[in-house]
């Protein structure tokens, strides 16, 4: 049981064991700093992100030249167990929701990147034969969205800052597919939530609530990040740069090629190249070097304004008896690590 | 299973066979919309897509071998580890009374409570999941062969030992073969239940398996995979049954002829 | 023997050393409160939950709404699968035509079909209770047919020359004999409906019991899935003993 940090993955330690049990070689020098490691296993998420581009095409094996095990999830909630359990090493496109819980309960991982700022990507939708034209108006009405998530937190923030209570309005918890299945039917009028669930809401009578500027300003920013269990990228420094240095390139094609890299991201995550290019426009995605502003995370050893917004994450989440404290500004700003995206660029 | 006459096994025929026409009439006819029932067709479809192309990033087989071998290994442990226990635990009363409370209070509890700390505790892999059968198949077994042991009739042992059988005589020849039924009967019920569970087992940090496919395609609304998923199933489910039953009227002939 | 140790002492001695290695493996700091939550922070959650509440309903509402799925679906359920039990034990023509579908039902995992049951019966009360009804209707329809099917040949018989009608050989022989077999099926069909709940309230939720733990997993609460597992483990221990009670009050002849 891993129930501590160790330093390298339990399975790569089993691995090693098992090696020389088998062939009484030493394998001692594999966990010197210097060396690769042999496997790394990410956390990812099925969907239109640049990052696909380098999943597909392999660059992260190529750079890291190590074997990389692929683990979909389909929450950030399963990426914290998973790093917590010591079965991820890098987890990529978990919600600044999960992570700010992540890091308050001292999940050994670092905040390594930021893929994308979600902004308008995640929106309320509300049927349009149900008249919704203000906030007040959800009142009485149901709202499904996946709990946990960075939607979420958004839903909610929406309440607040406008007065009402989950007494006004039912918020459910439903997952992506169900949120879909229970608007065809029509047992919701509401749903905060991602593409693809998103673009089949808008296309079964569905309309866009806008809510993101006024919360963005609010405070309720979201963003995708890319996390690094600590131990790993103590023992691994080289490897993380790598895979920035995979994501960096994908997002290039991006920039550069939208229509090519659409197509590539639409093959992997199964929908069409156009369909993958609506989606992937609504997304903010950070480039590295807005990153290292201080708007974001901030250059190495100088703080960001996103420490702040994931304890502000934090604070909300204890209201929601989702954790139990908020812990001081320094855990988040020591749960920010830098140093590999500058690397990255190099 | 009795054999049926001829014509009560064609009714069964019959009303299988009713219940296909009517799912093919509703698709057909359009009763139900597309998107909520899938067509037989749209099912084959899937199936034979599926064997051979795989769903996703496995092959069929690869997931009924991932969920039939899960199966195996989860309920494996709890038969080896809990047949011994429970007839110890039917020997030593002392056994009994420390034990006990644990079982009677792990037999209700629903797996899916406690999936989540085997997967913090055990990681993403197999070994979680495997847990997760062995705990849950665990408290019948334990039960069951406590029970066996303490049903035994002790004018049988007494006889027994007087007409000069050793301890272990008397275990090897009155007390297994008197418990047997009760113990086989227990671990039916148990591998049913891990059948039932392992699909819970796949719920989270999955990637192969037949419960796996079946919630990745509810993810994407595939219903025709969800529905061939819960053909596979339950037909599996239905052979597991028919396979066991067969087993232990084999193995314990003499059931109810005490 | 010169010492005899009552039993009792035996499940306080193992209780004492189960609360032994949680203390030392907790407050000794073996072992990190994520994955297990020391004592007192469970007193605390649990006190916690019970003045606060959990997402905006009491632990008590929780809990109640639970029961009332349990309950509703293990009664449709368990009733359903009795009369078509009685009816697949008393005519073979109902067996040949409804074992096909029971068989298939009964081992069949019941989160395989809870997609559909979203699809069909949408996210509120009915589709969880359908789940639940499902997983008791099997269960009970094969132990009413078995029990049937054991009643003594000859009972009926007998009842049969006594001049008796169908109906009331049905009411005083067949019934009272298969009812002991009956209330054994509905005893594991509590225990397969209590084991799907949390399954059931995986379809959109933010109440029940087993929500509370499933969404306390998500963000690790370990101390609120712990509560949440010993209130559970609790109130089946409970429900089981009252069903027992029941049964040695109704089926006082069984084993006659």
């Amino acid at each position: 049981m891993t129930l501590f940090d160790t330093s390298a993955s339990r399975r790569t330690l089993l691995k090693a064991s098992l090696g020389v049990a088998a062939t009484g070689v030493l394998t001692a020098p594999r966990i010197a700093r210097a060396a690769g490691p042999d496997k790394i296993n990410i956390a990812y998420f099925v969907g239109t992100s640049p990052t696909m581009i380098a999943k597909g095409d392999g660059w992260i094996e190529e750079l890291t030249k190590a074997k990389v095990n692929w683990i979909e999830v389909g929450s950030g909630a399963e990426i914290n167990t998973a790093v917590a359990a010591g079965s991820v090493d890098v987890g990529i496109g978990i919600g600044s929701a999960p992570t700010a819980a992540g890091l308050s309960q001292g999940i050994g991982y670092e905040v390594v990147s930021i893929l994308d700022n979600i902004g308008p990507a995640e929106e309320l939708t509300v049927r349009t034969s149900a008249n919704i034209k203000t906030v007040a108006d959800l009142k009485g009405k149901k709202v499904g969205t996946p709990f946990g998530s960075t939607s979420h937190f958004r839903l909610l923030g929406l309440l607040k800052t406008n007065g009402l209570t989950q007494k006004d309005v039912t918020v459910l918890d439903l997952r992506p597919d169900a949120l879909v299945a229970a608007w065809q039917r029509g047992d919701i009028d509401g749903a905060y939530v991602w593409a693809p669930a998103k673009s089949k809401i808008l296309a079964a009578g569905g309309e866009v609530f806008r809510t993101y500027d006024k919360l963005e300003a609010a405070g309720y920013v979201i963003a995708d990040l890319i996390v690094a269990r600590t131990a790993f990228t103590q023992a691994y420094p080289d490897a993380v740069v790598a895979i920035l240095k995979a994501g960096n390139k994908a997002l290039d094609v991006w920039t550069k090629t939208p229509d090519k890299a659409a197509e590539l991201i639409g093959k992997q995550a199964g929908v069409t190249a156009a369909v993958a290019k609506e989606d992937l426009l609504q997304y903010d995605f950070v480039s590295p070097e807005r990153q290292l502003q201080p708007d974001w995370l901030g250059a190495p050893g100088k703080g960001g304004k996103f420490a702040e917004v994931l304890q502000g994450t934090a604070k909300f989440l204890v209201e929601q008896k989702s954790i139990r404290s908020v812990p001081e500004l320094a855990v988040f700003q020591k749960g920010i690590n830098t140093a590999p995206l500058v690397k990255s660029l190099a | 299973m009795t054999a049926q006459p001829l014509h009560f096994r064609l009714l069964s025929l019959l009303s299988v066979i009713m219940f296909f026409a009517g799912w093919y009439a509703i698709t057909a006819l359009h009763l139900a919309p597309a998107n909520l029932l899938p067509s037989m067709g749209e099912v084959v479809d899937a199936f034979t897509d599926i064997l051979h192309n795989g769903y996703r990033t496995t092959t069929l087989s690869e997931d009924i071998l991932a969920t039939l071998g899960r199966c195996i290994g989860g309920f494996g442990l709890a038969a080896l580890a809990g047949v011994p226990l429970g007839l110890w635990m039917g020997r030593s009363r002392a056994l009994a009374a420390s034990l006990d409370y644990i079982i009677q209070f792990m037999r209700p509890l629903p797996p899916l409570s406690y999936l989540i700390l085997l997967i913090l505790w055990l990681g993403t892999g197999d070994a979680s999941k495997v847990a997760l059968l062995f705990l849950s198949a665990l408290p019948t077994i334990v039960m069951a062969s406590m029970a066996a042991v303490r049903g035994v009739k002790q004018q049988r042992i007494q006889a027994a030992l007087a007409c000069g059988a050793t301890e272990a005589q008397v275990f090897r020849h009155v007390v297994l073969p008197s418990c047997l039924p009760m113990v086989m009967t227990g671990l039916r019920i148990s591998l049913a239940g891990t059948f039932s569970t392992v699909v819970a087992a796949e719920l989270m940090a999955a990637r192969d398996g037949l419960g796996w496919m079946v919630f990745s395609a509810s993810q994407f609304l595939r219903t025709d995979i969800v529905m061939m998923g819960i053909l596979i199933l339950g037909v599996f489910g239905m052979a597991l049954s028919w396979g066991l039953l067969r087993f232990d009227t084999w193995l314990v002939h003499w059931r109810g002829r005490e | 023997m010169a010492l005899r140790i009552p039993l009792r002492a035996w499940t306080v001695v193992s209780a004492l050393v189960l609360a032994a290695a949680w203390l030392t493996l907790t407050w000794g700091g073996f072992v990190r409160d994520l994955f297990l939550p020391p004592p007192d922070q469970l007193w605390d959650a649990f006190n916690d939950l019970a003045t606060d509440g959990y997402k905006n309903r009491t632990l008590w509402e929780h809990l109640q709404i639970s029961l009332w799925r349990i309950f509703a679906g293990f009664v449709t359920g368990a009733l359903a699968g009795t009369f078509l039990g009685l009816a697949m034990g008393y005519w073979r023509g109902v067996a040949a035509l409804a074992s096909p579908f029971v068989e298939f039902l009964r081992p069949l995992p019941q989160l395989a079909y809870l997609m559909l049951l979203i699809i069909w019966f949408g996210i509120g009360e009915t589709s969880k209770i359908i789940l639940l009804f499902l997983a008791a209707l099997p269960v009970s329809a094969v132990a009413a047919r078995d029990g049937v099917r054991n009643v003594p040949a000859q009972r009926i018989h007998a009842a049969r020359t006594l001049g008796a009608t169908e109906w009331q050989v049905f009411r005083h022989v067949v019934l009272p004999s298969a009812l002991p077999e009956i209330f054994t099926g509905a005893r594991i069909g509590v225990g397969v409906v209590y084991g799907t709940l949390i399954a059931a309230e995986i379809i959109a939720g933010s109440s029940g019991i087993g929500w509370m733990i499933l969404d306390a997993g998500r963000f690790l609460r370990s101390d609120y899935v712990f509560v949440g597992i010993i209130l559970i483990g609790l109130m089946g221990v409970a429900l089981n003993g009252a069903l027992v009670a029941l049964e040695t009050r109704l089926v006082h002849w069984a084993g006659r």
